[in-house]
């Protein structure tokens, strides 16, 4: 290699090196940003000196007292309420949108197309629109206000099906000779789908169930407006949100904390462990995983 | 092992269009048959509708004498090998072929034993943990076939089972599927489009285009006899040459003249068209390229053709010749016979002469593509 080559390629390669570490410096940059609301909230639930808001970050005086304190109010109730909202929600969620996707995808019938097109314009307006009327008739069902879980339950999964975009377009990419395939060995519509099919897909499936867990999990509208003050009924997210209205912040706002690192913490591991599906799921629709 | 019977087996789809119109044919137990056609003939959609695949809109189904048209495919009890193999990607070998068996709960023990007497007829048993995307194309191929044979079934469905495979390999399968026949002495009804596989394979060919089967007989059959333009050209490679001609009625015979040439029919020929009453009339003259005789000098009836293209196959030539009509005509010529200076001259813009006898003489009507004699 002579001088001037040599020199060529190490210029290539010191380039590449500072751009890398230009890019780097920015994402940790950018990374603690975004992890300083995070940091600080974990920091304020274990401050024991002052139970309001403060000028500081760092506590004074350490302890659990906010975590055990949360069990002598409502707040296991709530947490009770919406994890089994979204524990159900996603089980039956997680049903019902797999197997309209593989209808969708896999048969040919004659209102499939209408169908389809009605559910897209139907999904194009804000589902807060049904809110007046969903209280009602929940109110006239006896699910409202202390009862509010199981009503809520109901509101989830009732639109379910109108989901099935990411996990049919999945279930495209799938050749359907498997399923003639699996037809011939035997198999019937209900085993090629749990046998052939969703092993094939479990970005999708996993990614289905999850967001069908965070749905109900962070939901704050629906569960207020349904729950309707009643504390019994009320979700995390209400319960939480009422500590940090005017009269009660001076008081709940550390245990706010604590209880909002209770909320973040099935989710994060959760994420943690399926990150690598969920990404997958994404962007499984578009090319064949 | 069963009979197979399609009376008027239509498919009509929703837009209309029909792709299959009324299909009749008789499969005898234990038989071979081929569907061969060019792409769009319907013969994968009359695969399709004798599996169950695809409803049938017209017609009726019978395996074995059973009547099955809105039977499912699993209760058809056929076994089907596809294009694209249609392995499940997330069993290994051995689940793939088991599969079936497993579905129909029969006991884990008679399951290894079927699977691992099928893994060794096609040579797959040191495969048999690894997963389809582990194994070559060829592999693949054999692991769906094997698929296939555990289930015992009573007929064998193949839809175009080689054409993903490359040519080397695909000449090898084939040998093998031959075999692979001989040991399981079932029903077969295979799909190409290639004639060589339909050639080569069946104890009978069915011939399709448009949805219309043009002609169904034993490879010898639609080779020696096809009964019109499409089947003479379809079967044989290189494909017959057609060149425009004239039949004439010289008292109680025949003669067939073209480009100065005058060839008398024998009589068997004669007979056939003194019977059908046929009169002097142009015709579509049709000669294989292995039943022409190349001549260097010219002789009484030969015809002079000009040398477009020479072939060198190896053991022989192929030769693309024009006539004085301008019709195109390739010839078969054996290059051990061949002198130097023949061979020489057998080049671009070179001169030569052909010739052919009247047995092997196709003759087709110009109108109705269809033969005068055979058919």
């Amino acid at each position: 290699m002579s001088e001037a080559t040599a020199k060529r390629h190490m210029g290539l390669k010191a380039s590449r090196a500072v751009t890398n570490t230009a890019i780097h410096i920015l994402l940790i940059v950018i990374s603690i940003i975004w992890l300083i609301p995070f940091v600080c909230i974990v920091l304020q639930s274990f401050r024991v000196e002052n139970s309001g808001q403060v000028g500081y970050v760092l506590p004074k005086v350490w302890g659990t007292d906010n975590y055990s304190n949360l069990f002598q109010t409502d707040f296991p109730r709530w947490y009770t309420n919406t994890f089994v909202a979204a524990l159900i929600t996603a089980v039956l969620q997680t049903v019902i949108v797999l197997c309209m996707s593989y209808t969708l995808s896999r048969f040919r019938f004659k209102m499939r197309q209408p169908l389809m097109r009605f559910m897209l314009i139907l999904g194009m307006f804000p589902g807060m629109l049904t809110m007046i009327i969903l209280y009602r008739v929940l109110k006239d069902l006896g699910m409202t206000q202390a009862n509010a879980t199981p009503g809520l339950i109901l509101v989830y999964i009732a639109s379910s099906g109108m989901g099935y975009y990411v996990s049919k377009g999945f279930f495209d990419t799938i050749p359907t000779s498997l399923d003639e395939a699996a037809r011939i060995d035997g198999a019937t519509r209900a085993q090629i789908l749990y046998k052939i099919i969703l092993p094939l897909s479990k970005p999708i499936v996993i990614y289905t169930i999850l967001t069908a867990f965070m749905g109900p999990w962070g939901d704050y509208v629906f569960a207020r407006y349904i729950a309707f003050g009643a504390s019994a009924g009320k979700n995390v997210a209400v319960g939480l949100y009422d500590w940090l209205s005017k009269d009660q912040i001076s008081n709940n706002y550390t245990m706010f904390c604590a209880g909002g690192v209770l909320v973040a913490l099935p989710v994060t591991v959760l994420f943690m462990f399926l990150q690598k599906y969920y990404v997958e799921g994404v962007t499984g629709g578009a090319v064949k995983g | 092992m069963a009979s197979v019977k399609l009376t008027d087996v239509k498919k009509i789809y929703d837009n209309k269009v029909t792709a299959v119109h009324d299909f009749n044919l008789e499969i005898k137990d234990k038989e071979f048959v081929v569907f061969v056609g060019p792409s769009g003939c319907g013969k994968s959609t009359t695969l399709r509708m004798i599996a169950g695949l695809e409803d049938i809109s017209g017609g009726t189904l019978e395996i074995d004498g059973e009547v099955v048209n809105d039977l499912q495919p699993k209760d058809r009890d056929i076994a089907m090998v596809f294009q694209n193999y249609a392995l499940y990607p997330h069993m290994t070998v051995y689940d793939n072929i088991a599969f079936s068996l497993r579905l129909k709960k029969v006991p884990e023990d008679e399951v290894y034993e079927r699977v691992t007497n099928a893994a060794q007829i096609l040579g797959i048993t040191e495969y048999l943990t690894r997963k389809p995307r582990a194994l070559s194309g060829g592999q693949r191929q054999r692991v769906a076939i094997g698929r296939a044979m555990v289930r015992n079934a009573k007929v064998f469905l193949m839809d175009e089972p080689l054409s993903n495979l490359d040519a080397k390999l695909r000449n090898q399968m084939r040998a093998e599927i031959i075999l692979l026949r001989q040991k399981l002495d079932t029903t077969f009804i295979y799909v190409t489009h290639d004639q060589t596989e339909a050639m080569t394979l069946g104890d009978r060919i069915v011939i399709m285009k448009d949805g219309f089967i043009e002609q169904v007989g034993t490879p010898q059959e639609v080779f020696d006899t096809p009964v019109n333009l499409f089947v003479a050209g379809f079967i044989g490679s290189p494909q017959m040459n057609f060149l425009k001609a004239k039949l004439v009625q010289e008292g109680s015979g025949y003669t067939v003249e073209i480009l100065g040439a005058r060839i008398p029919l024998n009589e068997d020929q004669n007979a056939v068209l003194a019977k059908k009453k046929v009169k002097s009339m142009e015709i579509i003259l049709g000669v294989r390229p292995e039943h022409t005789t190349v001549l260097f000098d010219k002789t009484e009836n030969a015809i002079e053709c000009a040398i477009d293209v020479n072939e060198m196959m190896g053991s022989e030539l192929h030769l693309h010749l024009s006539s004085a009509n301008d019709d195109k005509i390739i010839v078969r010529l054996p290059t051990v016979d061949l002198t130097k200076e023949q061979r020489n001259s057998l080049a671009y813009g070179g001169k030569m002469y052909i010739t052919f006898p009247a047995k092997v003489m196709h003759l087709f009507d110009p109108e109705t593509e269809r033969s005068l004699i055979d058919g």
